[in-house]
């Protein structure tokens, strides 16, 4: 996604050139206008799966089910003569595509993994046995709807039929060109970008307050749409809608020549089509006769256990080798920092007391099975105060922040944000109210930029936990580059907004962490051990940092350093054995002998 | 259509037919239990069993030999694939290991191919097992009378290893919390190794006992592979309890529904599937 | 593969690759349709450029059908061969022959269609496109079939099934393109239905073992149909999905049912499984077998003790007796050059090339308009490898007799191969439906 990447307009217009060249060079290796329009509709309905499984990391079996669906809708409709026209005929295969699709996904996303994979085969199997039989009468069974008509533009006195395979091959080069605009849209915007956000990193995603659930469900719908218009061409472009198109074949072969061009590529899956289907001819003509799959099965494995970014990966990341360039990421906008940031008024001028309580819980306690992590918490926190949580280990500290933060639920009691009742409403709502937590263990994007991490927080922000901006390209959302340049300034790692997480020292993935968490411009901070791990120059930075941060917001700080937490909270809690054993200031709890006791009962324990 | 008699032999059916799936099942679950690895490979596996049975009866005519052979030879075949490939995906996404094993099992099928061609082939049920059996409310073959039998002793020696041995408790352990395991100095790379060949071999062991009943082809194990995971969806992933269950309700709902309309047996299983998915979505005895 | 193989596979990869082909073979039969070639104007690939003509043999290779497929290709590759060599076999069929077909050379390439009609469609624009194919041969499954009839009327190209036993394909979907020789479920029906009756009596209780697809269906219909009309009555019918492997439910279902006598219509893999469940369920201890539209290599499959006494409808078999000279011949030949027997697949694919390579050389041109009207003339044909046979114009289906037989028990058998005594052999006249019973609606030849 970094390196070795086409720009801007570059990619459009060099795919259109091949688009348009290939016709002149491609016959000479044997390709005909016929083999070229297959690529270009398994292209097409790769598109929608790389959306799917590349950008966003489902890996989806059953693609086959909305390809036949499209292609069957479409072709029924046109052959019993109950549309006319083909390209609304078109039209409302794609649709009804989406329309199962969404069906499907509800049942399919409430798993996810392998759980997910085999839901989908599933799926696409029954779609087969109900294509096959019961809906014989509309699909013809295992003989399929033939004459379907040819797609043909009628303006004014003006006839055009798309009746030869070059004219055929102009119009699904047409349609794949759009397709692919979309595509690339939809991965620039926004909506994109949080994809690959779940795919990275899904707990996370939800955590700094997107509804990955209805993202996932948008993008499953979406690669429906695309399977489903693919499926319809499949049947215009040779007058014939097969029944194969619901085997689990058609599925197996789609992923196949996704992961052999490259997932995560958008071009993958039209070059591994054109390998796919290009091989299986030459192979054949080769004298290979019945064993050309075995060769294409071996290949795949190969680019699977050696090449996993497939031929486009591959290439990208010579490319990349060669020549860094800087990605075609939001360009860091100078100019006064980003107000937006600054949710809360500055509180140190106000008396503490003054101020109102904002996060509050109410006999909290949570039970697993007979082991009692947490009870009978009754904890308040007013705006602007900065909170330290102290405890020996295992002492239901990180039990109760995710309460906190709505990652479990309670089995007892009732937690309050800014007065309302928030009890078990789930991090992605909290999170969009205004509470967020850095993480203990690091919870990052791996695979993105530092930039591109605080982008995802602070699209949480801009745009809520869910919108469909599928055209628009990230660069213009407003703020969007202020927001994040300010959050970087605050972190320390301006100069490092362009590198992989992979690439940063661990001390900058901590503070990342931290970023990551106030990127979502919460009002209440909630900090998992922010210090955990760091060298003495890191922690003192870090300190100040959260200083910096607290005159702003209000924190809740668990920390194990008791000099830095003591320095800098104006109230400390002290938990022990999942319940809170005393609280105070700073100065009332260091000299307070049950504090002393736990902790060396802890060691006693220990 | 529907009279008492015709209903409790299809209930026993759907039982007998629901052991062999429970069977395939319960290795491809522990498998995934343990390792964390689905193996898209396992209906290969299964043809795998089938195709060494019958070169084993080819050459010698022995049905215990051909029962012996295959599931040796398949359990081999998944120590080497597991030492030359599938370790090396441990540490890789959920989703190359699909990968791998979706191609590793089409690589194996059409090497099948290349070398048996694509006729159905035949293993004859052993002597002792030929003919028809009266069990009183229907008649049944014997052999798949025996095959039951077999079935659940396999089943029952998978239950014992996972749950009486020390094998066995480094195995749910290691479903646990695999780094624990290693800590503890139990070699955790070798008990994969050697789960990965149970799971290959009761899959093997099924593809054998269930070659005189169906023919075997290079494709023989396709369908197998996509009704084992609508069972570990109903019974609940890495479960070895939701294998056997599951596979037993997978049994009934396709030999109960064919009293009715045959021709919905498959479409009322993934119906039900989706039913599980919607009301209980982590199965029957999964927990996560 | 073969030697011989190999060197169609290089012609049709010079054909491909070797840049001739190019854009000026796109060009060139459209920019000059009436230069050289005079009389009739382009159309498909007509004219014919060049000294030889292509014949695109679209089979599955692998997958269900495999076998079949390949026993298909073999028969049409020796075909085409007796052709160059000026064959006396394919002389008594095509008397006009000499060498090639109107001089040319016939070359051909194969690919596999995996018996997915997607790829089949796929494959056949690829010989038409890129080798100029005059004809595309082969099928094992209808819905191969029928896709390709209405792919060849579309690309103006002559298509030949293999097999294909539904109705439809000389039926509802019958195309002007396109000629079907071999038996289908229909004239299967027709065939087998008075035998029984003459073997079995008219008074039994038939169970119906179908898969549920349109193939199916027809079968069935038409075997109801027949056996109905005679006295039989229908105990039950089990309709199975495509390709399932676990039979014992519908096994106990028909044991329940009380039937005498069991119609197995499933194809390939369906019939040897559904068969061989069937007889693991005792079903035939009470109840003979038969398989109206019997699937190539099916008793290799399931075993000859299976098949002993069942009567089964077949296009072709090896050992038809004295009475079919050119069948003697045809068998030799394909022995002599496969080493094996041929299924009848390939007495099918053989069929189709000679009666081809008749057409063409009766029309005196590859024009498919005046091949497709010396098909129509209804040319009786005194011999061929069933007997005499003669094509109907009205719904290009072969007029052509159905083969019934019996299994024999293991001990009858003379030699490896002596799978059946041949009961019957129905002439094709008395076993067809009226031409457009099935819907069929030709289309124009140009």
């Amino acid at each position: 996604m970094i390196t070795g990447r086409l720009t801007g307009w570059a990619a459009p217009v060099i795919l259109a050139v091949i688009l348009i060249i290939g016709p002149l060079v491609l016959p000479l290796i044997g390709a005909n206008a016929d083999m070229m329009s297959r690529i270009l509709i398994w292209g097409l309905f790769g598109l929608g799966f790389d959306l799917l499984f590349g950008y966003t990391g489902l890996l989806s079996f059953g693609q086959s089910a909305f390809y036949g669906t499209g292609g069957f809708i479409a072709a029924y409709l046109l052959v019993s003569h109950r549309v006319g026209d083909v390209f609304l005929g078109l039209a409302i295969g794609t649709v009804g595509a989406a329309i199962v699709g969404l069906a499907v996904g509800l049942l399919a996303l409430r798993r996810t993994g392998i759980y997910f994979a085999m839901i989908t085969v599933a799926f696409a199997e029954m779609f087969f046995f109900l294509e096959n039989s019961p809906l014989s009468a509309w699909t013809g069974g295992e003989n399929g709807l033939p004459n379907v008509p040819k797609p043909a533009i009628h303006i004014g006195g003006f006839d055009y039929v798309f009746n030869t395979d070059w004219r055929m091959y102009g119009l699904i080069a047409v349609l794949f060109f759009v397709g692919f605009l979309i595509a690339r849209r939809i991965v620039n915007s926004p909506f994109g970008h949080i994809l690959t956000a779940i795919r990275d990193n899904p707990a996370r995603a939800s955590a700094v307050g997107h509804a990955i659930q209805r993202y996932k469900l948008a993008v499953f719908v979406i690669a429906a749409a695309y399977a489903g218009l693919a499926g319809g061409l499949s049947g215009v472009i040779q007058s014939y809608m097969a029944p194969d198109a619901f085997t689990f074949d058609t599925s197996g072969q789609l992923v196949m020549q996704t992961i052999i061009g490259g997932a995560g590529t958008l071009y993958g899956p039209l070059i591994g089509a054109a390998i796919w289907l290009y091989l299986r001819s030459a192979l054949q003509i080769a004298g290979l006769g019945p064993a050309w799959k075995l060769v294409l099965g071996l290949v795949f494995v190969l680019l699977i256990v050696f090449l996993r970014r497939g031929i486009v990966g591959g290439v990208r990341d010579l490319a990349g080798r060669m020549r860094r360039t800087p990605a075609d990421e939001i360009a860091p906008v100078t100019g006064p920092a980003a107000p937006a940031l600054h949710l809360v008024e500055d509180h140190t001028a106000t008396p503490p007391g003054a101020r109102p309580v904002v996060l509050e819980a109410r006999g909290l306690g949570k039970r697993y099975g007979g082991i009692v992590a947490n009870a009978d918490i009754d904890f308040a926190v007013k705006e602007g105060e900065i909170r330290g949580i102290i405890g020996p280990n295992g002492a239901g500290k990180s039990t109760f922040f995710k309460m906190l933060t709505g990652e479990i639920p309670p089995t007892t009691g009732r937690i309050l944000l800014f007065g309302e009742d928030i009890t078990g409403r789930g991090v992605t709502a909290i999170s969009q109210m205004g509470l967020a937590k850095s993480y203990q263990i690091n919870q990052l994007f791996q695979k993105l930029t530092v930039r591109q991490n605080l982008n995802i927080a602070a699209l949480a922000r801009t745009r809520g936990m869910f919108r469909l901006d599928l055209i628009r390209h990230v660069n213009q959302v407003p703020d969007l580059g202020n927001d994040v340049a300010e959050t970087l300034r605050l972190v320390g790692l301006t100069d490092k907004a362009d590198a992989l997480v992979s690439e940063l020292a661990y001390g900058e993935k901590r503070r990342l962490e931290i970023g990551l968490a106030l990127g979502t411009g919460p009002r209440i901070l909630l900090l998992d051990e922010p210090l955990a791990g760091m060298s003495p120059q890191e922690r003192a930075d870090t300190v100040r940092l959260l200083k910096q941060i607290g005159r702003t917001r209000t924190l809740v700080v668990v920390e194990h350093d008791m000099d830095a937490l003591f320095g800098m909270a104006d109230r400390i809690t002290v938990f022990n054995e999942g319940r809170v054993l005393v609280e105070g200031t700073p100065g009332e709890i260091q000299g307070n002998a049950r504090v002393q006791e736990a902790y060396l009962g802890g060691v006693h324990v220990a | 259509m529907l009279n008492w008699a015709n209903f409790v032999s299809q209930l026993f059916n759907g039982l007998v037919s629901g052991a062999l799936l429970a069977l395939i099942s319960a290795g491809l679950t522990i498998i995934y239990g343990t390792l964390g690895v689905l193996n898209l490979a396992h209906g290969a596996l299964f043809m795998l069993g089938g195709y060494a049975g019958y070169v084993a009866f080819q050459e010698t005519g022995s049905y215990v030999v051909a029962v012996i052979v295959g599931v040796l030879f398949v359990g081999v075949v998944g120590i080497i694939l597991e030492r030359v490939l599938i370790r090396y995906f441990y540490d890789r996404p959920d989703e190359d290991q699909i990968l791998v094993t979706f191609g590793l099992g089409i690589v194996l099928v059409e090497l099948v191919r290349v070398g048996f061609g694509s006729l159905a082939q035949m293993v004859p049920a052993p002597a002792w097992a030929a003919g028809i059996t009266r069990l009183g409310f229907t008649i049944y073959p014997t052999y798949r009378l025996a095959a039951f039998g077999i079935v659940a002793v396999a089943l029952l020696l998978l239950y014992l290893l996972l749950y009486r041995t020390r094998l066995g408790l480094t195995v749910r352990a290691g479903i646990e919390d695999a780094t624990m395991v290693d800590a503890l100095g139990i070699n955790i790379q070798r008990t994969f190794m050697i789960v990965f060949g149970i799971g290959a071999m009761a899959a093997g062991f099924a593809g054998i006992i269930n070659a005189p009943i169906i023919s075997i082809t290079p494709n023989v194990g396709d369908d197998i592979l996509i009704q084992c995971f609508v069972v570990v969806v109903i019974g609940g992933v890495g479960s070895f309890a939701g294998a056997v269950i599951g596979g037993l309700i997978a049994g009934e709902i396709m030999s109960l529904t064919s009293m009715f309309n045959p021709a919905y047996s498959s479409v009322m299983l993934f119906a039900v599937m989706a039913l599980v998915l919607v009301v209980r979505p982590q199965g029957l005895f999964g927990t996560r | 593969m073969t030697d011989k193989n190999k060197e169609k596979g290089v012609t049709r990869r010079s054909a491909l690759l070797g840049g001739a082909g190019l854009l000026g073979a796109t060009a060139i039969p459209a920019l000059m349709p009436r230069l050289a070639f005079a009389d009739d104007p382009a159309i498909g690939n007509y004219p014919v450029t060049g000294d030889s003509v292509f014949v695109g043999i679209d089979v599955p290779l692998t997958g269900t059908y495999a076998d079949a497929g390949t026993d298909e290709r073999k028969g049409i590759e020796l075909a085409i061969e007796h052709l160059n060599n000026g064959d006396d076999l394919i002389k008594a069929i095509s008397p006009k022959t000499t060498k090639g077909v109107l001089g040319k050379t016939v070359t051909s390439g194969a690919a596999d269609e995996q018996a997915k009609a997607d790829v089949a469609v796929q494959n056949a624009t690829q010989f038409i496109t890129n080798n100029k194919a005059q004809v595309v041969i082969g099928s094992v499954s209808s819905a191969t079939a029928v896709a390709l009839n209405h792919l060849a009327q579309d690309k103006k190209v002559l298509y030949l099934p293999g097999i294909s036993g539904s109705n439809d394909t000389t039926g509802k979907d019958c195309t002007r393109y396109s000629f079907r020789e071999c038996f289908y479920a229909y004239s299967a029906s027709a065939a087998l239905a008075p035998v029984l009756f003459k073997e079995l009596g008219k008074s039994r209780k038939a169970a119906y073992l179908t898969p549920d697809y349109t193939y199916g269906h027809t079968v069935y219909e038409s075997m109801t149909k027949f056996t109905e009309a005679g006295g039989w009555t229908t105990a039950t019918n089990q309709l199975f999905p495509l390709g399932a492997t676990d039979y014992s439910a519908y096994a106990l279902n028909i044991a329940n049912s009380g039937a005498d006598t069991l119609v197995v219509i499933g194809f390939g893999n369906d019939a040897v499984n559904s068969i061989k469940q069937a007889k693991q369920f005792g079903l035939f201890d009470k109840m003979t077998l038969v398989v109206p539209y019997m699937s190539p290599f099916l008793v290799q499959q399931v075993g000859q003790d299976l098949m002993a006494g069942v009567y089964a409808g077949l296009d072709f078999y090896w050992d038809m007796g004295d009475k079919y000279p050119l069948a003697k011949q045809f068998v030799q030949k394909f022995e002599a050059k496969y080493g094996q027997k041929p299924e009848w697949g390939a007495e099918a694919g053989y069929m189709q090339i000679a009666l081809w390579a008749d057409a063409v050389e009766t029309a005196g041109t590859f024009y498919p308009p005046k091949v497709i009207a010396a098909y129509e003339a209804e040319k009786k044909y005194a011999d061929s490898l069933v007997g005499p046979v003669q094509w109907r114009a009205a719904d290009h289906q072969l007029i052509r007799p159905v083969i019934v037989v019996k299994g024999k028990k293991p001990g009858d058998m003379k030699a490896k191969d002596d799978y059946y005594e041949v009961v019957d052999i129905v002439p094709g006249d008395g076993i067809m439906q009226a031409p457009d019973a099935f819907g069929c609606k030709l289309g124009d030849a140009t």
